[in-house]
């Protein structure tokens, strides 16, 4: 199937660059790594205080590194003119949005995932029975964030000043995403039961469809006109 | 002729008569929010519950629907534009953003000082409110984005991608704020329910018809000013498209 | 059947214009060379033909494909050397192909690979990350992509730029080859006696517009 084969031709050229070089997902690591450590200086809490600012704790951090992370996706393609190959190769757009998509997600969440134990060493929390459910709210609110910020990636690269407006624009559009992860990692932390937080997880869903599919659309407006 | 075509020719007709009756349209506005500012703040007697300070209602409400106006016109323009590449389209796209600004940070400031009589507070994390706070922040980053790219054509399809994506995100924006407020606290007083006595309700109704009417009189006189300017630098780079010409002999 | 088929092309940039009314035609095997002062819109006539930008006015159809209405399948007939190398700096020499070329639906064996590379004289690089290649290098490496591509449109812009007098030769002798295949091949140059070599057409941009020239007046002073 060719237009799976694309998608699977960008993911494996993102992420064997990113293997090679490490450039991006080191300084992802320690980027957020400096966050936690302004926080864990900023704030000293006991542990109810730690309990009631750890989701909005891990989502500064995580939300910080995404913008970092997702506004350089398309910066690679721009340093040989790449960005105007894919514009022209004979393929369908919206398969070289789904295979950075995929890329950014792979890269994200490997960044999230080293970040969780930084997170318990650093504020000794005690979540290891409730790592799995955090792990899926963490996918849940990546892939959003992920969809709206290739999209944005694709754009700002091609525009004067893109350092600054795409966290400009990726913010105040990923509003949801940020609500509804927080709120859906308060009830995973202080160990509600599933129905309590159910409701965030459907909507951060909501978001990832409706947002994946109305980039995908856009995405040919993006990098072919 | 076919019927994209004769869209096309709609829309340039539909401005062309905005043109001409813009003046009207001017007056009709003053006329209409005369007309709801006297029986609001003077003739309407005082509300029961929240006393004088109702009366930024009148204000607040029509503007508060104004903007979604602007950002409806600014969603639909934008479609059309990605859809036929009509400048025109576009200017008004522009146009209905910039007009939007205006009329979303005014129904912000009165929604907030509203708010602190009656909610005691200036701000609370209510749906409508982040909305419309979520709402300006897209209107001035699509602003923004505007100014920040060289190439006209570029411009206008990046923006249009931008407003249709905001368009699509603002329900959901205002369902995750309602459930995340309501879960932690009720809201404190909601209008609806609340039934409208028509002294209340006839100068609301004037209102917002005047304020329409002005959104689509500053909409009309707008797209008017970034269309000659497009048609400016057109001119000075030498060069207008047969359209553009034609357009041009239409509007003088 | 017409390899590129260029209608009246205008086109304006931030409300100049910087092409009026430009059209020419190349059929199977020809080879037309486009000579103008820098600014005169060279590069812009090649990225509207490339698809990579759309013209304010006027029709492309490449291999009897119209560029507007069926873009991806006219896209499949040419293959475009511009000045950026649409080179991944980590990946190597062999993966960058590898990768082009599949974006283009292909899947050229490896040794079919080094073939190319050592025809245009890299084949040592191999397996080298292309970051480290210079800029003649890389310019040989494009080529080695156009010739595993085999297109029925090939544009080449500047392609002398940065090659040394052995690479020169080689790239007229790759052309030669590609006009041999049946391929037209357009480019832009400011190398009158090296293109001379190879062109069939030639035309120079001034002042907007494209004036064709005959082929022996190459040698003489244009503009």
């Amino acid at each position: 199937m060719p237009y799976f084969n694309i998608i699977k031709w960008i993911v494996w050229k993102d992420l064997l660059s990113e293997m090679r070089s490490r450039e991006n997902i080191s300084s992802l690591f320690f980027f957020a790594f400096n966050v936690i450590l302004i926080f864990s200086f900023s704030f000293s809490m006991d542990r109810d205080m730690t309990l009631a600012l750890m989701p909005g704790l891990i989502w500064v951090a995580f939300g910080f590194t995404s913008v970092l992370g997702l506004g350089k996706s398309f910066l690679s393609e721009t340093s040989n003119d790449c960005l105007s190959y894919l514009r022209i190769a004979p393929v369908p757009k919206g398969a070289i949005y789904l295979g950075k998509l995929i890329g950014n997600l792979c890269l994200m969440l490997m960044v999230e995932l080293i970040l969780v134990p930084l997170f318990i060493v650093f504020f000794n929390l005690d979540i290891l029975d409730k790592l799995l459910p955090l792990l899926f709210v963490m996918t849940a609110a990546t892939v959003g964030l992920c969809a709206l910020g290739t999209l944005f990636s694709a754009l700002t690269v091609q525009i004067r000043a893109r350092e600054v407006m795409f966290p400009l624009l990726l913010f105040p559009l990923a509003a949801p995403v940020f609500i509804s992860a927080v709120e859906s990692t308060q009830g995973v932390l202080s160990g509600d039961p599933f129905s309590f937080y159910r409701h965030w997880i459907e909507l951060l869903m909501i978001f990832d469809l409706v947002l994946t599919i109305a980039s995908f659309w856009m995405f040919e407006f993006i990098l072919d006109d | 002729m076919s019927p994209i075509e004769s869209l096309v020719t709609v829309m340039h007709k539909l401005i062309k008569i905005l043109r001409r009756f813009e003046e009207k349209i001017g007056f009709c506005a003053a006329l209409f929010i005369f007309a709801g500012l006297y029986m609001g703040l003077i003739a309407s007697p005082p509300d029961y519950y929240q006393g004088e300070v109702v009366r930024i209602m009148y204000v607040h409400v029509p503007f508060a629907k104004c903007a979604l106006l602007a950002y409806t016109t600014l969603f639909l323009g934008s479609l059309f534009y990605l859809w036929k590449k009509d400048p025109v389209v576009d200017n008004l796209c522009h146009a209905a953003a910039g007009v939007g600004v205006f009329f979303t940070l005014v129904a912000l400031v009165t929604g907030s000082i509203w708010a602190k009589p009656t909610w005691n507070t200036w701000w609370t994390w209510d749906p409508r409110l982040v909305s419309f706070a979520i709402l300006l922040l897209i209107l001035i980053g699509y602003v923004m984005l505007r100014a920040l790219i060289d190439d006209p054509r570029k411009e206008a399809t990046y923006a249009a991608v931008l407003a249709i994506i905001g368009f699509i995100d603002l329900p959901i924006v205002y369902f995750s704020v309602e459930w995340w407020r309501t879960l932690h606290q009720p809201m404190s007083i909601s209008v609806r329910g609340i039934s409208i006595s028509p002294e209340i309700r006839t100068p609301l109704i004037l209102m917002s018809i005047g304020m329409s009417l002005l959104f689509i009189y500053m909409l009309a006189i707008r797209t008017q000013m970034l269309y000659l300017r497009h048609l400016l630098e057109a001119k000075q780079g030498g060069l207008l498209s047969e359209p553009e010409r034609r357009l041009r002999d239409d509007l003088s | 059947m017409v390899s590129l088929l260029g209608y009246q092309i205008s086109h304006t940039y931030r409300y100049h214009k910087v092409l009026k009314d430009v059209s020419l035609t190349l059929n199977p095997g020809d080879c037309y060379v486009l000579f103008g002062p820098n600014g005169a819109g060279k590069t812009t006539l090649m990225k509207i033909l490339a698809t990579l930008l759309k013209p304010t006015s006027g029709t492309i159809e490449i291999m009897g494909k119209d560029t507007q209405q069926s873009r991806e399948e006219a896209r499949r007939y040419l293959f475009f050397i511009g000045h950026g190398t649409f080179l991944y700096d980590d990946l190597t020499v062999t993966e960058n192909i590898e990768f082009t070329m599949g974006l283009r639906g292909e899947t050229p064996s490896f040794s079919m690979i080094r073939d190319v590379l050592d025809r245009v004289g890299i084949g040592p690089f191999a397996l080298q990350k292309s970051r480290y290649l210079s800029a003649g290098m890389q310019r040989r490496l494009a080529l080695a992509k156009a010739l595993l591509a085999n297109p029925n449109l090939l544009l080449l812009d500047e392609p002398y730029v940065s090659l040394d007098e052995k690479g020169m030769e080689m790239m007229n002798d790759c052309i030669r080859e590609f006009l041999k295949k049946g391929t037209a091949v357009l480019m832009s140059s400011h190398d009158r006696a090296k293109a001379a070599e190879v062109a069939s057409h030639a035309g120079i941009l001034h002042n907007k517009t494209l004036r064709e020239i005959p082929v022996k007046e190459l040698g003489y002073a244009l503009f």
